[in-house]
């Protein structure tokens, strides 16, 4: 299987789906001859013309407020936002029409429309540009909310989510754009609200999502020599949330790490301890849920104080370590 | 203003009371109708209940003291009172009898009827509450007497102490039928793990180790009549010079005696007379004969009885207690057995009165109906002998001088006597006019009781 890295596979599906239906196209600031802020849509000029790979003004409101539009009278527009942290700009499009159109219509209207965002740290991009909003987004029905860890879930959920009949946010993040995996050549899709289990384990489970996926899987693999063996679930889609898979695997390992970039007050860890909660699994809980998430402040520019502002993998190994061992 | 704790008279003319111990320490919460004061009499020991519920405070008298009866011996603080509420000692004038006209309080408080209006009477329903535990601030139960009642029963509960264990534990103790009490979790705090919970069970299923100290099991507090039990008993057994004395009694008459006595009760309407009762009389006519043996032991002398009252210690499901049938050899044996019959009531339900316990000056202890043989028993203090009664059985004996053996319905009567009072003739003497009582019931006739 050839590898490719998680920005071919997004540039991938996107063309893919563009050359395979004329409905879908792209919107966003310096995405044509520039190739987009991350390099995304580099090439795609060229094979589409400026009609379908829409370069607009520095305005967020007017890019998702057309994408909505569009999509309400039957395109498939993908919107580019150069980072998440824009998205804030284009709240009231996002919030109020795209989600809520379907919903005041009946059901007459659909709005088929994806906004991608690269979020997260570790550019030293600062606190304008290093946000994770996930959890603002989640907070929203009517709001899929995607976040892919590789270049193969990346493919498969970017063309599930172009399909889908409702606004999807696509989360994207940076430090990922230059990681390869392996991806099969042609068409496939992954379906949203389905988790993944990237790492089988019986001792913990470890609820995560996007960059914190990899560095989990580092500490499961170099747990695991010691005799620890954490299962790694993938999320892949934040909303609808699979908490089936959470369930199941809690009772399983008996034991809950939720791992994420985003700051942990108000974060999405704390839902996932309150499917916990809530289901079954909540017996076969044999230590407290535990979450390691951002810390809750602004991300700093300096690249150590960066770092520090958001879980590595040294603290995930240490949170592992003591919950088995419990410690809590 | 406190509620004061007023030690109850218990007899005609008891005028003091000693305090045994008090089951309550000040500070402590007590409910009303709770044991409170253990208290002895020099009749019998007794439990003082609370008369209300509250925090027991300002202890007038204390542990072997004696108080003096109708007086305040303690007060019972209400949420919010304080000490300083408790009125300033003075006598307090002991309530005589005075006809006053009954009103609704009173009614209330005598008939036990409690007013309340609809809503409150709603609202107990709701929260089952009994109405009649509730005090009526205003002679009436109202929306607030109920709010107040509630959030005061509210405080009473207590926080349940509970082994700290993981959900996961819990579901497998459930599962496994392991007690997670028992477990001594390796978690934080000593919080019981799954793994815990999993080797208990692999432990209960393995083959149990021997035990070289016996393991404790339920715990009964030595309190209360328990207790009195085990003082007296040990100091008579320790300080009476106990001597026994054995016979064998041949029933035959005694029992045909007593069936035909029961055709007489039948006709009359009567319960048939027991054994026991029939036992009593005869018991109470040879005392009148053997007066050493219904005496007791005074500072410098030996009084003997006059009144004949014959204890018969009954096993209850709290321990053991010793009603007294009164002047015995003045009743007759349907007497005799209607007061047995009624005594022996009054002790399964724990409702005998002080009275119907003291003055014993003989007692008589059956173990016949578990099939026991002959048995000892120790002297109840002040009283200088026991009777100790086996079971009937029916024995070939040897019935005349040609060796002629016949089948016998026999007891075994044991007598316990205080040497100190009564030397074994004397002893002897007794037993043997009690046995031709037995043997030859006529004999009361001709002598007369």
């Amino acid at each position: 299987m050839p590898e490719i890295t998680y920005r071919e596979a997004i540039h991938d599906a996107v063309t893919e789906e563009m050359r395979r239906d004329e409905n879908v196209f792209l919107i966003g600031e310096d995405i044509g001859t520039y190739g987009g802020a991350f390099g995304v849509s580099a090439g795609m000029l060229a094979e589409f013309g400026p009609e379908r790979i829409r370069e607009t003004p520095i305005s967020e409101l007017a890019i998702v407020g057309a994408a909505a539009g569009a999509a309400m009278v039957g395109m498939r527009p993908i919107a580019e936002m150069m980072f998440m942290d824009f998205i804030l700009l284009a709240m009231e499009p996002l919030v109020n029409q795209a989600a809520k159109a379907r919903y005041m219509f009946g059901g007459k209207v659909t709005v088929p429309m994806v906004v991608r965002m690269p979020g997260g740290s570790g550019t030293g991009a600062a606190a304008q540009h290093s946000q994770s909003l996930e959890s603002l987004l989640m907070h929203i029905p009517g709001i899929k909310v995607v976040a892919p860890s590789t270049a193969y879930d990346a493919k498969g959920l970017l063309l599930s989510a172009i399909r889908d009949p409702n606004p999807v946010c696509f989360v994207e993040h940076k430090l990922l754009y230059k990681v390869k995996g392996e991806v099969p050549d042609g068409e496939y899709t992954i379906p949203l609200g389905v988790a993944d289990i990237k790492h089988p384990g019986t001792d913990i489970t470890v609820v995560t999502s996007g960059i914190m996926v990899q560095k989990s899987l580092n500490v499961a693999k170099k747990l695991e020599a010691e005799g620890i063996s954490a299962e790694i679930l993938d999320l892949r889609t934040l909303r609808p949330m699979d908490t089936g898979a959470i369930s199941r695997s809690v009772k399983k390992t008996g034991r809950l790490l939720v791992v994420h970039e985003a700051v942990q007050t108000g974060g999405w860890a704390g839902e996932v301890m309150a499917v916990v909660s809530s289901s079954e699994a909540f017996d076969y809980l044999d230590a407290p849920m535990r979450r390691l998430a951002g810390k809750d402040v602004p991300i700093p520019y300096n690249r150590f104080l960066e770092a520090a502002a958001v879980p590595q993998e040294a603290d995930i190994e240490a949170e592992i370590r003591a919950i088995v061992r419990n410690k809590y | 203003m406190p509620t004061p704790f007023i030690m109850p008279k218990m007899d005609m003319d008891q005028e003091v009371v000693t305090i045994m111990s008090w089951l309550k320490k000040e500070g402590d919460r007590i409910e009303k109708g709770e044991p409170v004061i253990e208290v002895e009499t020099d009749k019998i020991a007794s439990e003082i209940e609370a008369p209300e519920s509250g925090i027991l405070a300002n202890i007038l008298y204390h542990e072997n003291e004696e108080a003096p009866v109708t007086k305040v011996v303690a007060y019972i603080l209400k949420e919010g009172e304080t000490l300083e509420d408790i009125p300033a000692e003075k006598e307090k004038p002991v309530a005589t009898a005075v006809v006053v006209e009954e009103n609704a309080d009173e009614l209330v408080e005598k008939k036990g009827i409690t007013f309340a209006t609809p809503l409150a009477e709603k609202m107990a329903a709701d929260l089952n509450i009994e109405i009649s535990e509730i005090p009526g601030s205003s002679g009436k139960v109202t929306r607030k007497d109920i709010e107040a009642y509630a959030t005061q029963i509210k405080d009473q509960v207590k926080p349940r102490v509970e082994t700290p264990a993981t959900p996961a534990a819990r579901r497998l103790a459930e599962e496994s039928g392991v007690t997670i009490d028992n477990i001594i979790g390796t978690g934080p705090n000593q919080r019981v793990q799954a793994v815990d919970v999993i080797s208990a069970s692999a432990q209960a299923v393995a083959p149990r180790p021997i035990r070289v100290q016996p393991e404790a099991g339920t715990q009964v507090p030595l309190i209360g009549k328990r207790k009195r039990t085990a003082e007296r008993l040990t100091s008579s057994y320790q300080e009476t010079p106990h001597i026994y004395l054995s016979v064998d009694v041949d029933m035959t008459r005694a029992e045909s005696t007593r069936k035909r006595i029961n055709v007489i009760a039948d006709n009359n309407g009567d319960s048939p007379v027991s054994m026991t009762s029939y036992l009593i009389k005869v018991v109470a006519w040879a005392l009148k004969r053997h007066p050493y043996l219904n005496s007791k032991l005074g500072d410098n002398n030996i009084v003997l009885l006059k009144d004949i009252n014959i204890g018969v210690a009954t096993a209850v499901d709290d321990g053991l207690i010793v009603p007294v049938i009164h002047e015995a050899n003045l009743l007759s044996i349907q007497d005799i057995n209607e007061r047995l019959r009624y005594l022996s009531k009054q002790a399964r339900e724990g409702s005998l009165e002080a009275g119907e316990v003291s003055g014993g000056t003989f007692t008589i202890s059956n173990l016949g109906m578990y099939g026991i043989h002959s048995f000892t028993a120790i002297i109840n203090p002040p009283q200088s002998a026991i009777l100790a009664v086996g079971g009937l059985v029916r024995k070939p004996i040897v019935v005349d001088e040609q060796d002629t053996i016949e089948v016998r319905p026999m007891i075994t009567l044991t007598l316990g006597a205080d040497h100190r009072i009564v030397d074994g003739a004397v002893a002897a003497m007794f037993l043997s006019d009690l046995v031709m009582g037995l043997e030859s019931p006529e004999i009361m006739l001709y002598q007369g009781f």
